[in-house]
C-alpha cells in the first residue's frame, strides 16, 4: 500500500509540473491584464497539433520542437493581444469574456475543419521507457516533461525578478496607473505579458504531446484543470500556481486510483466549490 | 415619410393595449402559417432558442451575472423529466416542474458560493459546473444510460407530452416564450428591474443603497434556471432523444449568450430578435456548409461573437431603437423652476451644541481595525448628534475612509462597538442592512450606475423606502431639483461631468432617506463655483434636520459647514471641538493643516 501511495504521488507530481506550466500562463495573463483567457485551452491544442505535425512531417522530437514553439507562441500571443485583447481592456467584463470565448470557438472548430475529430498521438523511441527505483516506476517522458516544466517556470520567475521587463510586468500587475507614471511602456508590457502567458501554454502543449492524444477539443479538458489551479493558487500568484499545479496533479492521481479516472473533473469541481466557500482568495492569495 | 412614421409611433403610444392585443393575436397565428414541416420546425426552433436566450439574458444581461453553464440546467430539466417518465411513467408535464425544482435546488447550492466571484471567475466556475454535470451524466449509466443516451418511445397522447405533427409543440414553446417575455417585462418595470441593472453596474453602490444583492441575484437565478430547465424538458419531448453531449454541451451555453448579444443584451426583446436572426442562419450553415465542412458553423459563430461585442455591442434591438428613436417622443419631466430651487424650509438651522445629557444619533465606541500589519483605526471614539454636521478631517492615510467603511458595514470592526439610533449595529454583517437602518453614504471615488440615467440612479436610492415605481419617480425628481441636476435628468450617468457625478452621488445617498448621511469628499476636484454650489446644497439638506458626517479636504467647506470637527491621524483621534478651536490647535496644524494653511489665515 505504501508503495502504491508513493507511486501515485510521483505520478501526480510529474503530471502536476505540466499543469503548473499551463496554469502559470493563465495566471500571468490574468494578473497583468485582468482578463481571463477563455481560449487558453485552445492555445494548448494548437501547440499540441504543431508539435504533432513537426514530429510527423519533419521527424522533429517534441522536446527539440520547444525551440521553435516557444518563440512562435510568444509572437502569436503578442499578435493576439495587439489585435484582439488590447482594445477590450477597459470594456465591461461581458465583452472581454465573450471575445476570448469566441476566439476559442474559432480555433477549436478550425482544428475540427482541418484535422477532423480524430485522436492523434506520436510514438517516440522513449514513449514507453521507464526507470525503476526499487518497486517504483518512473515514466521517462513524464519525468522529462516535469524537468522541462519546472526549469521553464524557474527561468520565468528569475526573469520576472531580475530583468527590467520582468520588473515592469510585476509592477503593472500591482498598480496600473503608478506603473504608467514610472515610465513603463504599458502597452508593450501588456503584449509581452500576454506573449509570455501564451508561450507557457505552448511549451506545456509540446511536452504534453508525447504523453497524450491531440484532438480539437482537447483544450477544454485541460483548461478546466488550469482554472482550478489558478483559483487554488490565489488568482495572481505565480508561485501559488506552481504549488497548486503540483497539488492538483497529486490529487488527480489519488482520485483516479481511489474513485475513478472518469470522475477526476468532478473531484476538481467539488474542490473548486470548497475553495470558494472556505478560502475565496485561494490557498496562497493575498486579500 | 417622417411625419407618417411619427404618427404611427404616436398611435402605438396612445393605444398600447390595443396594439399589444393585436400583436399577441398576430403571434398566435404564426404557428398556423407554415405549410411544410421544414418551416414548422424552423419556427419551433426560433421560439425555443428565443425562450432559452431570454432566460439567459435575465441573469447575464440584466443582472450581469454571466453564466456559461446554463446547459447544466437545460440538461437537468431534460434528464429529470425523461428519467421520471421512462422509469416511473410520470407525465412529463409534472416531470417538467420536478426537473425545474431539481435545477433550482442545484442552482442555489452552487450559486451561493459562486456569486462571491468577480465576473470572469463566475463565468469560469459555471463552465466547470456544466462540464462536470456532462461527465456525471455520462458516468452514471444506471440512471442516464451513459453516453448512449435515452430514447423516448413514440406514444402520442397529451399526458405523455408527445404529439402527432408539430403544431402542438409550436404552441407549447410559444407559450413558454411569451411567459418569459412577460416575466421579464414585469420585472423590468418594477423596482426589481432597477435593482438588477444596479447590481450589474456596481455592486458596492447597490449595497450602499440598501439593495440585498445576494437575494436579488438568487431570485434572478431561480427565474432564469426555471425557464432553462423547462425548455430542457421541451427539447427532450420534441426530439424524443437526449444524450449528455447534446443537452450538457458547452456550445449550448455559449449560444444562448450569443443570441442575446446579437439581439441586444439586457433588453426584453433582444434575445428573441437574436433568435429570429441567428436560428435561420444556423439551419442554413448546418444544412448547407456543415454537411461538407463540419465545424464551419461554429467558426462563423466565433467570428460573429468577436466582431459583435467589439463593433455592435448594442445589438439588433439597440440599433432598431436608435433608428426609430427619432420618431418616438421622449418622456419629459415637469420641472418646477428653471434654475432648480431651494425647496427646503426657509430659515436658519436651530443647532445647539450637545451637552452631557444629549443622546447621540450615532456613538462610535473605541473601534479598531487592522489590515495585516497596518492598524488603520485604533481605539477611535466619537459621536454625532441629531441635526449636527460633524467634519471628519485628517491627513491622507489617516483612516478616514476606513472609518466610513466601518460605520456603513463595508468592513467589519475588529474591536469596539457602534450604537446607532438606540440600537447596537456593530454585529450587522452586510452594507445594505446599514442602509436600511438609516445610514446613507457616498463614495470618495464616485460609483454611478453608468448605463442608467440620472433619474434612474436616484430612483434606485429612493426604492430603499418606496416600493412603487411612479411614486419613486416623483420623489427622485424632487431630489434631482434639490441637487441641481434637473437639466441632466435623462442623461446617462456615464456622460456626466465630475461635479455632476458628485452631485448624483450625494443625491442618491440622500434618496435612501437616511437618518445619518456620510459624505466622503463630495467636493474633491471641484472648482470654487461648483464647491460653493455643493455647500449650498448641503446647507439646505442640513436645514431640514439631516445629521451629516463628512470627510472633506476643502478647508473652506469644512469651516463653513461643520458644527464640530474631529481630527484623526494614524487612525487615532487627536483633537475634537468647534471649528475655530480646531483650526487654532497646534497639534492639528502640525499633523494636517501645515504651514500653508497658517499662511493662508494671515
Amino acid at each position: 500500500m505504501f508503495e502504491i501511495i508513493l507511486q501515485l504521488i510521483i505520478n501526480g507530481l510529474l503530471l502536476g509540473g505540466i499543469y503548473a506550466l499551463l496554469s502559470i500562463g493563465l495566471t500571468m495573463i490574468f494578473g497583468v491584464l485582468e482578463v481571463v483567457n477563455f481560449a487558453h485551452g485552445e492555445f494548448l491544442m494548437i501547440s499540441m497539433y504543431m508539435t504533432f505535425w513537426l514530429f510527423h512531417l519533419f521527424g522533429l522530437d517534441p522536446y527539440v520542437s520547444l525551440v521553435i514553439i516557444i518563440p512562435v507562441f510568444f509572437g502569436f500571443g503578442m499578435l493576439v493581444e495587439r489585435a484582439i485583447i488590447k482594445p477590450l481592456l477597459n470594456d465591461p467584463p461581458l465583452n472581454q469574456i465573450f471575445t476570448t470565448i469566441g476566439l476559442g470557438l474559432v480555433f477549436q472548430n478550425l482544428a475540427l475543419l482541418l484535422f477532423k475529430a480524430d485522436f492523434r498521438a506520436i510514438k517516440t523511441s522513449y514513449s514507453n521507457a521507464n526507470l525503476f527505483l526499487g518497486e517504483l516506476i518512473v515514466n521517462v517522458p513524464r519525468l522529462i516533461a516535469f524537468v522541462i516544466a519546472i526549469a521553464l517556470i524557474v527561468a520565468l520567475l528569475l526573469f520576472l525578478k531580475k530583468t527590467f521587463t520582468g520588473k515592469a510586468i510585476r509592477a503593472l500587475a500591482q498598480q496600473r496607473q503608478a506603473s504608467m507614471l514610472m515610465g513603463i511602456n504599458v502597452n508593450k508590457t501588456y503584449s509581452i505579458a500576454f506573449g509570455i502567458g501564451i508561450a507557457c501554454v505552448g511549451a506545456a502543449g509540446a511536452i504534453l504531446m508525447p504523453l497524450f492524444f491531440v484532438f480539437p477539443t482537447v483544450g477544454s479538458m485541460f483548461v478546466l484543470i488550469a482554472f482550478v489551479v489558478v483559483i487554488l493558487g490565489g488568482y495572481n500568484s505565480l508561485g501559488g500556481s506552481l504549488v497548486a499545479g503540483l497539488m492538483i496533479g497529486v490529487i488527480e492521481g489519488f482520485s483516479g486510483f481511489f474513485i475513478s479516472p472518469h470522475l477526476k473533473e468532478v473531484v476538481y469541481f467539488i474542490m473548486f466549490i470548497f475553495i470558494l466557500i472556505f478560502r475565496p482568495t485561494g490557498l496562497f492569495g493575498r486579500r | 415619410m417622417t411625419s407618417f412614421l411619427s404618427s404611427i409611433f404616436d398611435f402605438v403610444d396612445q393605444n398600447k393595449r390595443v396594439v399589444t392585443l393585436a400583436a399577441l393575436i398576430g403571434i398566435l397565428i404564426i404557428p398556423l402559417i407554415p405549410r411544410n414541416s421544414f418551416y414548422q420546425d424552423l419556427i419551433i426552433m426560433i421560439f425555443f432558442w428565443g425562450t432559452l436566450a431570454a432566460a439567459w439574458n435575465l441573469l447575464g444581461g440584466f443582472a450581469g451575472q454571466i453564466s456559461l453553464g446554463h446547459a447544466a440546467f437545460f440538461g437537468i430539466g431534460a434528464y429529470t423529466s425523461t428519467i421520471l417518465y421512462l422509469n416511473f411513467g410520470l407525465s412529463p408535464w409534472i416531470g417538467m416542474f420536478a426537473g425545474a425544482g431539481v435545477s433550482i435546488v442545484v442552482a442555489l447550492i452552487v450559486g451561493l458560493p459562486c456569486f462571491r466571484l468577480t465576473s470572469h471567475f463566475f463565468a469560469l466556475a459555471t463552465i466547470a459546473f456544466a462540464e462536470v454535470l456532462r461527465l456525471l451524466a455520462s458516468f452514471w449509466r444506471d440512471l442516464t444510460n451513459g453516453g448512449v443516451g435515452l430514447l423516448i418511445p413514440h406514444e402520442p397522447g397529451f399526458k405523455n407530452f408527445i404529439f402527432e405533427g408539430k403544431l402542438a409543440y409550436t404552441y407549447i414553446i410559444l407559450i413558454m416564450l411569451l411567459a418569459i417575455i412577460f416575466v421579464t417585462y414585469l420585472l423590468k418595470k418594477s423596482r426589481f428591474g432597477y435593482y438588477m441593472v444596479a447590481l450589474r453596474e456596481d455592486q458596492d453602490a447597490a449595497e450602499s443603497l440598501g439593495v440585498n444583492i445576494t437575494l436579488y441575484k438568487m431570485i434572478t437565478l431561480i427565474i432564469s434556471v426555471f425557464f432553462t430547465s423547462i425548455a430542457g424538458t421541451f427539447y427532450a419531448q420534441y426530439y424524443a432523444f437526449i444524450d449528455p453531449d447534446i443537452v450538457f454541451a458547452s456550445h449550448l451555453s455559449i449560444q444562448l449568450a450569443l443570441l442575446s448579444i446579437i439581439g441586444g443584451v439586457g433588453t426584453i426583446f433582444g434575445p428573441i430578435l437574436g433568435a429570429c436572426f441567428l436560428t435561420p442562419l444556423d439551419v442554413f450553415l448546418r444544412g448547407w456548409l456543415g454537411g461538407v465542412l463540419s465545424g464551419l458553423n461554429f467558426v462563423v459563430y466565433g467570428l460573429v461573437l468577436i466582431i459583435a461585442v467589439r463593433y455592435f455591442p448594442i445589438g439588433i434591438f439597440g440599433w432598431l431603437k436608435k433608428i426609430t428613436g427619432k420618431y418616438i417622443k421622449k418622456p419629459t419631466y415637469a420641472l418646477s423652476t428653471a434654475g432648480g430651487g431651494e425647496t427646503g424650509p426657509i430659515g436658519e438651522r436651530s443647532y445647539r451644541p450637545p451637552d452631557e445629557d444629549t443622546v447621540p444619533l450615532i456613538r462610535v465606541d473605541s473601534i479598531g481595525k487592522r489590515f495585516g500589519g497596518l492598524e488603520a483605526v485604533k481605539d477611535l471614539s466619537f459621536s454625532v448628534y441629531d441635526g449636527e454636521i460633524l467634519g471628519l478631517i485628517g491627513p491622507n492615510g489617516a483612516g478616514k475612509t476606513t472609518v466610513f467603511n466601518l460605520i456603513s458595514g463595508f468592513i467589519a470592526t475588529d474591536t469596539g462597538s457602534i450604537r446607532f439610533d438606540g440600537k447596537d449595529i456593530t454585529s450587522l454583517k452586510l452594507p445594505h442592512t446599514f442602509c436600511k437602518e438609516g445610514i446613507g453614504r457616498t463614495f470618495q471615488i464616485v460609483k454611478p450606475f453608468q448605463s442608467m440615467t440620472v433619474l434612474e440612479n436616484i430612483m434606485v436610492g429612493v426604492f430603499n423606502r418606496v416600493g412603487d415605481v411612479k411614486e419613486a419617480r416623483k420623489e427622485a425628481l424632487r431630489i434631482i431639483e434639490r441637487i441641481h441636476l434637473s437639466r441632466q435628468v435623462s442623461m446617462e450617468a456615464s456622460h456626466l461631468t465630475l461635479a455632476n457625478r458628485k452631485r448624483l452621488e450625494l443625491g442618491r445617498a440622500l434618496a435612501t432617506r437616511p437618518k445619518l448621511l456620510l459624505l466622503d469628499e463630495v467636493m474633491a476636484g471641484l472648482n470654487p463655483k461648483e464647491t460653493e454650489d455643493i455647500i449650498q446644497v448641503i446647507k439646505s439638506i442640513s436645514r431640514e434636520g439631516m445629521t451629516i458626517l463628512m470627510i472633506e479636504h476643502v478647508m473652506k467647506a469644512v469651516m463653513a459647514l461643520s458644527d464640530r470637527i474631529t481630527v484623526i491621524n494614524n487612525g487615532m483621534k487627536i483633537v475634537e471641538g468647534l471649528p475655530e478651536e480646531v483650526a487654532k490647535d497646534k497639534r492639528v496644524i502640525d499633523a494636517y493643516l501645515g504651514e500653508e494653511y497658517n499662511a493662508e489665515l494671515k
